[in-house]
Formats: structure tokens, sequence, C-alpha cells
């Protein structure tokens, strides 16, 4: 928190945004244009670049981990989207399993003015991150902010970084179905998936935390004319499953695909 | 379910997989060394609360308890009723989060720490019978010697010490309860914080 004041006495002037490395990442706050117009969505991102040989972590991040936190700081009247998590990898941090990123991650926003917005605007994301590897995990901080000025689009450089972003975060298909039953110690999952889709080759990642047990695989296999899965459940799910999120990618899929059961 | 297998050659023990004990089953024995070479074992615990708390002093979660003094006012509060805190290091001696009791002594004295021993496992023993995944991971032993609790210190799986106010300390109400000598009313959680470096 610290570092936040430190960062605004640095930075106060800043318009285009900047780097801010903490702990074992930096941070920016990516926008697709230097202004905004009233009522207009902007198109958003934060990037985070993790250190080689660091990981940081999904939304569920698995056995211990931590999801990035970001807390907006913005003018009266405008709102922020919910972040577009894309789709994660499979880590072992020491014994326990995780889901997050290397390298590199661009996480989409969206942000809208309100209709009386006229004058320039700070925008500004309070993140705070853990980043960890076999050894040690370092947590970081940073409050990346760009100045937009009110008037006609002005794409900047990151513009098409943002586009190829949102078009990399998992979204509902038409057709895709999933169904899950409770089977005492373990959850048997059922996929239906539109034509051209091999649910066998798909990658499926858990959205939902204390679900799954987050080291098991989950992987599709044809019997009697279903793609099931048998999960075992998380040791932290209380009582039978009411909900759970599958991330999906590959398998024929042309965009990364979210599918989602409740209990009726 | 997984369970632990002791292989009977020269000592050794092969732990083929891991399960954390199991609440309202008895912990599971140990005897460990402390910082100051003290032996101290469960078994001579028996009619005393214990608390078992997962430690590695420069993992974020970890500080995040240490760093405005909440771990260690646990600490005073609980022990100052007669519980036994017993805080535990896993980590193995190659890992930088291993402490030689020397330098154990050092961490507890700077951080102010107030539990009752600081016990160094870094072959992992007690952290593998127990399933200690993570630093913090607390657990609760009853007088009667039962696992009452298993998890995380508090509902917040943050590295921010301002989340501390907000949050449920599980750990607190686990205790009040057992000394009162109630039923636990949340006995597991997810533990949060970095891995126990095995």
């Amino acid at each position: 928190m610290r570092t936040f004041a430190l960062l605004a006495a640095i930075f106060p002037l800043m318009t285009l945004g900047a780097e801010i490395h903490s702990g074992h990442a930096s941070a920016e706050l990516l926008v697709s244009s230097s202004t905004f117009q009233s009522s207009s969505p902007v198109q958003a991102a934060i990037r985070l670049k993790v250190d080689e040989g660091w990981h940081t972590y999904w939304i569920n991040p698995g056995e211990g981990g931590m999801k990035l936190g970001a807390e907006w700081v913005l003018p009266e009247g405008w709102s922020a989207s919910p972040l577009g998590w894309p789709v994660p990898i499979r880590f072992k941090t020491g014994d326990l399993p995780g889901f997050g990123y290397v390298g590199e991650v661009v996480i989409p926003v969206t942000l809208t003015p309100p209709a009386s917005a006229t004058k320039a605007a700070t925008l500004a994301v309070k993140l705070d991150w853990l980043t960890c590897d076999d050894k040690a995990c370092i947590s970081g901080d940073a409050a990346p902010s760009v100045e937009l000025k009110p008037g006609p689009v002005d794409a900047t450089p990151s513009a098409p970084i943002i586009k190829k972003s949102q078009a990399l975060v998992p979204r509902p298909l038409d057709g895709l179905k999933l169904e899950v039953s409770d089977q005492g110690k373990s959850l048997l999952l059922k996929l239906t998936a539109p034509a051209g889709i091999d649910p066998s080759s798909l990658s499926s990642f858990p959205a939902t935390a204390q679900i799954v047990d987050a080291s098991a695989a989950v992987v599709f296999a044809k019997s009697d004319g279903n793609w099931t899965a048998l999960v075992p459940k998380s040791e932290y799910l209380e009582g039978p499953p009411k909900a759970l999120e599958l991330v999906l990618s590959g398998g024929g899929l042309t965009h990364p695909a979210i599918v989602s059961w409740s209990k009726k | 379910m997984k369970q632990l297998f002791f292989s009977a050659f020269a000592g050794l023990v092969a732990l083929a997989s891991v399960h954390a004990a199991e609440v309202g089953a008895p912990a599971p024995a140990f005897t460990a060394k402390d910082a100051n070479g003290k032996e101290v074992s469960l078994a001579a615990l028996k009619g005393k609360v214990v608390v078992l708390e997962w430690n590695n002093f420069g993992c974020p979660f970890v500080v995040k308890h240490y760093g405005p003094g909440n771990m260690q006012k646990l600490q005073e509060t609980y022990t100052g009723k007669g519980v036994v805190w017993l805080t535990v290091n896993s980590a193995n001696e190659t890992s930088g989060a291993y402490l030689a009791p020397a330098a154990a002594l050092e961490q507890t004295a700077k951080n102010s720490w107030k539990g009752s021993h600081y016990l160094i496992d870094s072959t992992g023993t007690v952290g593998k019978a127990y399933g200690a995944k993570t630093t913090p991971h607390m657990f609760v032993i009853s007088k009667e010697g039962v696992l009452v609790y298993n998890g995380a210190l508090d509902s917040k799986a943050t590295t921010k010490s301002e989340d501390i106010t907000s949050s449920d300390n599980y750990v607190a109400k686990a205790l009040d309860a057992t000394l009162a000598g109630k039923p636990v009313a949340t006995g597991k959680t997810e533990p949060y914080g970095c891995g126990v470096k095995y």
C-alpha cells in the first residue's frame, strides 16, 4: 500500500501509462484510445509480465496461490466490467496443483464513462498479485494509471494488443452444455458439444474453485454415446456441488469457450 | 482415499501419498525438537488444547499476519488460556525457508513470536502426517487429542494485512468453542498461503 502512495508521488503526470515492476512481475494499464466520449465504453487491459521462472495465478488459483486482485479507482460515474481472464495453464508449485500464467498475460476490461463525463479522466487500478516458483512466493503490487482526454477516438499502439486479448477470453458457445452429477467421492461431468468439436482433445479447467480436485485432469471420453469425465471432488467441497464453470480450449474450438452448470 | 504408508525399511518413512489428518479423528502422534533442542511430544500434551501453525517467516501470507501482530496476538491470547501453541517449520534443509535452531531463535525473536514451541521439522514428518500444505496452515487439537480444526487461519485468502479485520477468524472460533467444551462449527476449510517447502 505504501507502494501505491509512492508511485502516485513519482508518476503524478503520467498520461500514457508505463510498466511498473514489483515483486516478480511488471504491471501496466493499456487503453485502446487516448481519448474517450461520454457513455462510450473504452477498451482497456491489464498487462502483467511475469519474470522468467515465476508464475502467477488464475481466477481459480488451485491450492495455495492467489488470484490477481484489482480494485479500480475511477472518476465518479465511471464503471469497470469484470476482468476477461484468458485460458490458464496448469502447474505445480512444490506439491500444490495450481492454475495460472507464465510470461505475459493480458486481461481485457471495458471502462465506461457516464453520460456527463466531459473532463479529462484519470483511470487507475490498484493491483496486487502473487508470483511463486518452487522455492518461494513473492507478492507484488502496483497502481498503474492512464489519463484520457475527451474527444474522438485516437487509437494507441495498444489497441491491437487489447483486441487480440479480447479474442482470447473464453465465452459461451451455442450447443455446448455441461451437466454434473454427484457420485460420492467423484463428480461425473457430461458434456454436450456442437458438431466439429472433439471433447476428448479439449483442455478443461475448472473456473469455480473448491468443486473439482485441482490436481485432477478433466478428460472427456465417450461412453454410451455421451462425452463424460469422472473427476475427484475437491476435499473442500461441502455437500453436493451447486455450480461449476469449465473453461475449454483446443479440441477443434475456434475460440476458447466457457460452459456453466448450476443445480436446478 | 489416500493413505499414509510406512515402509519397514531402516526406519525410512515412505510417503506414497498424503492426506490431511481427518477432523473428528485422533490427531496424528508426533515428537519433534524445538528451536531450543527440547523434545515436544503430542502425547505428553494430552489434557491441553494444542494449536499447530505451519510457518515460513519469508512467505507473504505469513508476513500478512505477523506484520501487524495478528498471529502474535492470537498466540498470546490463547496461550494465556492454557493453549499450547506449536509453530512448525517443515522446510527441507535445502530450502531457503529452512531455519536451523539458532536462526529459528533469531527469527522468532525478530518477529516477536509468542507461541509455546517453534518446532523444526526439516524431514517433513510432522507436516506430512498432518497433510500441511501451506504457510500458514492451522490445526486445532482438543484436550482429548482429537483434531477439531484443519484449514486456513481466516476467511480471506489474500496477502493484505488490511483484510484481517474484515475476515472471519476460523482458528479463534475453533479455539473458543473447544475451550468451552463445545463442538467446532467450521472444522475444515481450504488453507491458503505459500506451499510448505518439503
